[in-house]
C-alpha cells in the first residue's frame, strides 16, 4: 500500500510542469513552424494541382479530342433538330448551340479547371 | 490572434483544442502548445536531456503530434499522449546519435546527494532527487511515471529487455524513496496538497 502510494506520488510530482520563462515564445516558434509548413505545402499542392491541369489539358488535346468533341456534338443537335423539326417544323431553337468551337473549348476549359481541382482535393487528403 | 479568440480558445477543453486542430486550425494546437509546453520540456529535462536539446525535442514533438492529431480520439489525457511522443521522439535521437547503448550501460550512481527536503511550502524538488539516480534508472523512471509509459512499453522503446528495466525502476525508486521521504518533513503525498 505505501509502495502504491508512494508511486501514485511520484506521478503527481511528474505532472507538476515546472515553469518557464520563455514558454510564450516556445509556444511561439512551434505555431511559426507550423505555419511555414502550412505555407509550403499549399504552394505545393497548387502547383502540383496546376501541373496536372496542365498535363490534362495536353492531352485533351493531343488526343483530338475537341474535334471528337465537336463531331458528337454536331451530329447529335442535327439529330436532335431532325426530331423536333418533325414535331414541329420552323423550330430554330437548337441553331444557337451550333456556335461549335466556342462551345467545345469553353467545356474543355471548365473540364481541365475541375480536374486541377479534382487533383487538388485528392493530394491535399492523401 | 485577436484577444478575443484567445479568450475563446483559453475557455475550451484539451479535446475539443484538438478536434479543431484536427481541422486545420493552428490557433487551437497553438493553445495546447501554450498548456503543455513547460510540461513537455521539462519531463525531457527529467529524462536527461539538456537544455537546449529538450527544447528541440518538445518542438519536434509537438510538430509530430500535430501531423498525428488525428489519432488522438481523447481517450485520455492529451498531456499524456504528447509526453509519449516526446519520450519516443527523444530516445529515438539517442538511438541515431549512438548515446543510447552508452546511457544504458552508464554506471548507476548520479550525484551523491543528500535527501532532498521539503520548502518552506511544503514543495518537494523532484529534479534535485532526479540527479542522483543513475542515467539508465533516471531514463526509465521518467519515463514510466512522467510519461506513463509501461514497463514493457518503455523495453521497447529502450530497445532493453523488460528484466533490465524493471531492475532500473526498483534502484531507481528506491533512491527517490530515500530521498524524497526526510524523516520528519513533508511526505511525498503531502507535498501535493501544500504546493
Amino acid at each position: 500500500m505505501a509502495e502504491l502510494d508512494f508511486e501514485r506520488g511520484l506521478e503527481r510530482l511528474f505532472a507538476e510542469a515546472p515553469s518557464f520563462p520563455d514558454a510564450e515564445a516556445f509556444a511561439s516558434r512551434i505555431e511559426g513552424r507550423l505555419a511555414r509548413g502550412w505555407n509550403m505545402r499549399s504552394w505545393l499542392i497548387g502547383t502540383a494541382g496546376v501541373a496536372g491541369g496542365i498535363v490534362g489539358a495536353s492531352q485533351l488535346i493531343m488526343s483530338n479530342f475537341v474535334h471528337r468533341v465537336e463531331d458528337a456534338s454536331q451530329g447529335s443537335t442535327k439529330l436532335i433538330q431532325t426530331s423536333i423539326a418533325q414535331v414541329k417544323p420552323g423550330f430554330d431553337l437548337l441553331s444557337i448551340v451550333q456556335s461549335d468551337w466556342m462551345v467545345v473549348w469553353v467545356a474543355s476549359g471548365l473540364a481541365v479547371i475541375a480536374m486541377g481541382f479534382v487533383l487538388t482535393k485528392v493530394i491535399e487528403e492523401i | 490572434m485577436s484577444g478575443s479568440q484567445q479568450t475563446r480558445l483559453a475557455s475550451l477543453h484539451d479535446v475539443e483544442l484538438a478536434t479543431l486542430a484536427a481541422a486545420g486550425d493552428r490557433s487551437s494546437f497553438g493553445e495546447l502548445v501554450r498548456r503543455h509546453g513547460s510540461g513537455v520540456r521539462g519531463l525531457l529535462r527529467r529524462m536527461g536531456a539538456q537544455g537546449a536539446e529538450a527544447d528541440d525535442v518538445a518542438q519536434d514533438a509537438f510538430l509530430a503530434a500535430f501531423e498525428g492529431i488525428a489519432e488522438y480520439r481523447g481517450e485520455g489525457a492529451f498531456a499524456g499522449w504528447v509526453k509519449k511522443i516526446a519520450a519516443r521522439q527523444y530516445l529515438r535521437r539517442l538511438q541515431r546519435e549512438k548515446r543510447l547503448a552508452a546511457l544504458a550501460l552508464e554506471a548507476e550512481e548520479g550525484e551523491p546527494g543528500s535527501p532532498v527536503h521539503a520548502d518552506a511550502a511544503g514543495r518537494i524538488d523532484l529534479d534535485e532527487a532526479l540527479k542522483t539516480l543513475g542515467a539508465a534508472e533516471r531514463l526509465c523512471v521518467s519515463m514510466c511515471y512522467g510519461a506513463g509509459l509501461s514497463h514493457g512499453e518503455a523495453a521497447e522503446a529502450l530497445n532493453l529487455p523488460l528484466g533490465t528495466v524493471k531492475s532500473h525502476v526498483k534502484r531507481g525508486l528506491e533512491k527517490l524513496r530515500t530521498r524524497l521521504a526526510p524523516p520528519g518533513g513533508a511526505s511525498l503525498e503531502g507535498s501535493r496538497a501544500n504546493g
